[in-house]
């Protein structure tokens, strides 16, 4: 991506409720055309900080710029941003069609134009036989739909989306967000975009701004958040099933567990620096090889298998190593069953090392 | 099956209760109208008859006057003798301004209410709750000498003025708790639209408020329409309002048929709120927000 100007920019913004602190000191630059997906578990500020971006919350420290203009004290309607809202908000006494086209109205769009932007955002999103509709008549998903389509039908430069596809469908929900890529791949308008479904982060993210207590833990792009997640938080809230840590202690090149000895001489080292003593080794599920496979491992063990969840593809099995849990992914055709011992290989290079006390990637 | 015929059981009996107890009801509540509004065709002779009263269903003096047992001669007394007409156009004219003047301090000072968070607000409310706990005389009763001093005694709009001050802190609790069931994300959601905050108040949250604006206009129509205290002191001979004039037929016993004028009068300043009641009761109903957020 070519990000030289920068769309969205949060400055050391701080807010909080009375005494509670939601935000603090946080600092994201946002590019021009950039897609950025902001990940975290419930209640972690991200809707909070969608709300300071719309200008809908009165910051209580630091600025926000929208294309090079501070906007920090600009009202909603100055700053150019459309919004889908977590709760959606559609206008309940207006049909579907005077929700989609009340912005443009409101922006003095030809009634030409507005028939056009509204015919196109319905196609898209699948709504056109409920134009007439009022709100109440729809199911959840609809609304949500509806929800979507009022932001998009708007000209603006930059869309925030706070959890919108949360209420859809398995089917739709692949479908709407492949038409969401689409639409930005058209569009090229500067994208926020709230979720908790990691396929979604994963597959619409230019860059992914992992949260937690209201302060940014990681921003990078999926592959990074993915493969080099910078502290111990990152790496189990990104993939699924998630991370299986290891406490031991690095002494030299080895990573020493009750249960394991690994050569770490061909791990990167590209957090803090190699640093002996106690640290946590994380291994993905689907970095873990079985049987066959485990052979050509540098590292090598038996695991016993507690559980085993086919999911199609492949299937996920719940193992134990003396004692400790040990979750990895085996093909779909797999005969593994409870009670078997199967052999499972690491490689030291695919895995993560992370410091006890301060909970940071080595 | 079993559980079925059970509740079906129970059901019957239940039912007939319910039934009669509503009807009695209904005839011990509505049966002083019906007797006053029968008793408003007849002559005092018959409807105040101290020798049977059985007089005031057959009417057996009006008949022996009038030669028939329905007379209109109390309205006609009340209305066209009496100046009852005025006391109703002042009626009128009080009761629209108190509710035009009290909903619309009541929806902007209610929105503003419910949608700020600062601590004031609470005690602003609480303020006026107290306020308005007071009985109203007490108000009157401060108000006179003021009143008296500054020469505005006497007139429709300082009566409209203390009616508006009496109900004022009620309509504000009623219209806040109404746009406190309005989400705050639809103005923001209009906010974001490219709305002022004027227009989306005007444009997205009223549209919605209208049960909560028709409940609380109507509450606010009854107290100024029903008051006596306010406009029976404040108010001089010429501009009494209904309620006092009625006050003042009962008042001069002494001539006969007056008694009949205010049966008369009463019974046609109570006619309006049957028809307002019918006309609005379509319109009080809540969840016109159905569908405006996740559910
Ligand atoms: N008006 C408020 N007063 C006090 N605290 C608030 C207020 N609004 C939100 N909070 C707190 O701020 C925190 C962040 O809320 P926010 O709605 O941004 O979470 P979120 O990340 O969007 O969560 P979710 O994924 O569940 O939507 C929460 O802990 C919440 O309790
Ligand atoms: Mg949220």
């Amino acid at each position: 991506m070519n990000q030289t100007t920068s769309s969205v920019s949060i400055r050391g913004l701080d807010l909080h409720f009375g005494s509670v602190k939601v935000l603090t000191d946080l600092d994201i630059e946002i590019g021009e055309g950039e897609f950025l997906v902001l990940l975290g578990s419930s209640g972690c500020g991200k809707s909070t900080l969608l709300n300071c971006i719309a200008g809908l919350l009165d910051v209580s420290g630091g600025e926000i710029h929208i294309k090079g203009r501070n906007v920090t004290w600009d009202e909603p309607k100055d700053r150019g941003i459309g919004m889908v809202f977590q709760s959606y908000a559609l206008y309940p006494q207006m049909t579907v069609r005077g929700n989609l086209s009340f912005g443009l109205k409101q922006a003095k769009v030809a009634k030409s134009e507005i028939e056009s932007r509204v015919k196109r955002a319905a196609e898209v999103l699948q709504i056109e036989a409920l134009l007439e509709r009022k709100p109440a008549q729809l199911s959840g998903g609809q609304r949500q739909r509806v929800a979507i389509g009022r932001a998009l039908v708007r000209d603006v430069d930059v869309f925030l989306f706070d959890e919108p596809l949360s209420n859809l469908d398995a089917k739709l929900r692949a479908s709407l967000r492949v038409e969401i890529k689409r639409l930005h791949q058209q569009l090229h308008n500067t994208m926020i975009y709230v979720t908790h479904d990691q396929i979604e982060a994963m597959t619409l993210a230019d860059r992914i701004a992992i949260m937690k207590d209201g302060a940014v833990q990681q921003l990078g792009t999926p592959h990074e958040i993915y493969s080099s997640p910078v502290n111990r938080y990152v790496a189990a809230f990104i993939g699924s099933p998630s991370m299986n840590f290891f406490s031991g202690s690095l002494s030299g090149d080895n990573f020493v567990s009750d249960t394991m000895t690994l050569s770490m001489d061909r791990y990167a080292f590209d957090g803090t620096g190699r640093q002996n003593g106690r640290v946590e080794l994380g291994v993905r599920p689907e970095h873990v090889a079985c049987d066959e496979a485990a052979r050509d491992m540098p590292f090598q063990v038996e695991v016993d298998v507690d559980v085993v969840e086919p999911m199609g593809s492949d299937t996920q099995v719940w193992g134990s190593l003396q004692g400790e849990e040990f979750r990895f992914r085996v093909d779909g055709q797999s005969t593994l069953k409870t009670g078997d011992k199967v052999l499972v290989g690491i490689d030291p290079a695919r895995t993560c090392l992370f410091d006890m006390t301060t909970e940071l990637r080595l | 099956m079993s559980h079925e015929s059970a509740t079906q059981h129970r059901s019957t009996p239940l039912l007939i209760a319910t039934s009669a107890f509503i009807f009695i009801w209904l005839i011990v509540a509505a049966f002083p109208f019906f007797w006053t509004m029968w008793g408003s065709f007849k002559i005092q002779a018959d409807f105040f008859s101290k020798s049977d009263w059985s007089n005031a269903v057959t009417g057996v003096n009006t008949t022996a006057r009038y030669g028939h047992a329905f007379t209109g001669v109390a309205y006609e007394g009340a209305w066209v003798q009496q100046d009852f007409w005025r006391a109703a156009v002042n009626s009128l004219i009080v009761t629209v301004s108190v509710v035009v003047i009290s909903l619309t301090f009541g929806t902007l000072g209610g929105y503003a209410l419910a949608r700020s968070t600062a601590r004031y607000a609470f005690a602003l409310l609480i303020v006026a709750l107290i306020f308005r706990a007071m009985p109203h005389i007490t108000l009157v009763s401060g108000y006179l000498l003021p009143f008296f001093k500054l020469n505005i005694w006497g007139y429709l709009p300082t009566a409209i003025i203390v009616l508006v001050a009496i109900n004022q802190p009620f309509t504000l609790w009623m219209l806040r708790s109404f746009f406190m069931n309005v989400p705050r994300e639809l103005d923001e959601s209009a906010l974001v639209d490219g709305c002022t905050r004027g227009q989306a108040f005007c444009y997205v949250i009223m549209p919605v408020m209208w049960p909560g604006v028709i409940t609380t206009g109507l509450f606010s129509f009854l107290l100024a329409y029903n008051d006596f205290a306010v406009t029976a002191t404040i108010l001089n001979q010429h501009n009494q309002t209904m309620v006092p004039k009625i006050a003042s037929f009962l008042g001069t016993t002494q001539t006969e048929g007056n008694v009949m004028f205010a049966v008369a009068s009463v019974v046609s300043a109570t006619a309006p709120l049957f028809v307002l009641v019918l006309v609005f009761q379509r319109n009080i109903v809540s969840g016109l927000t159905a569908g405006a957020v996740k559910g």
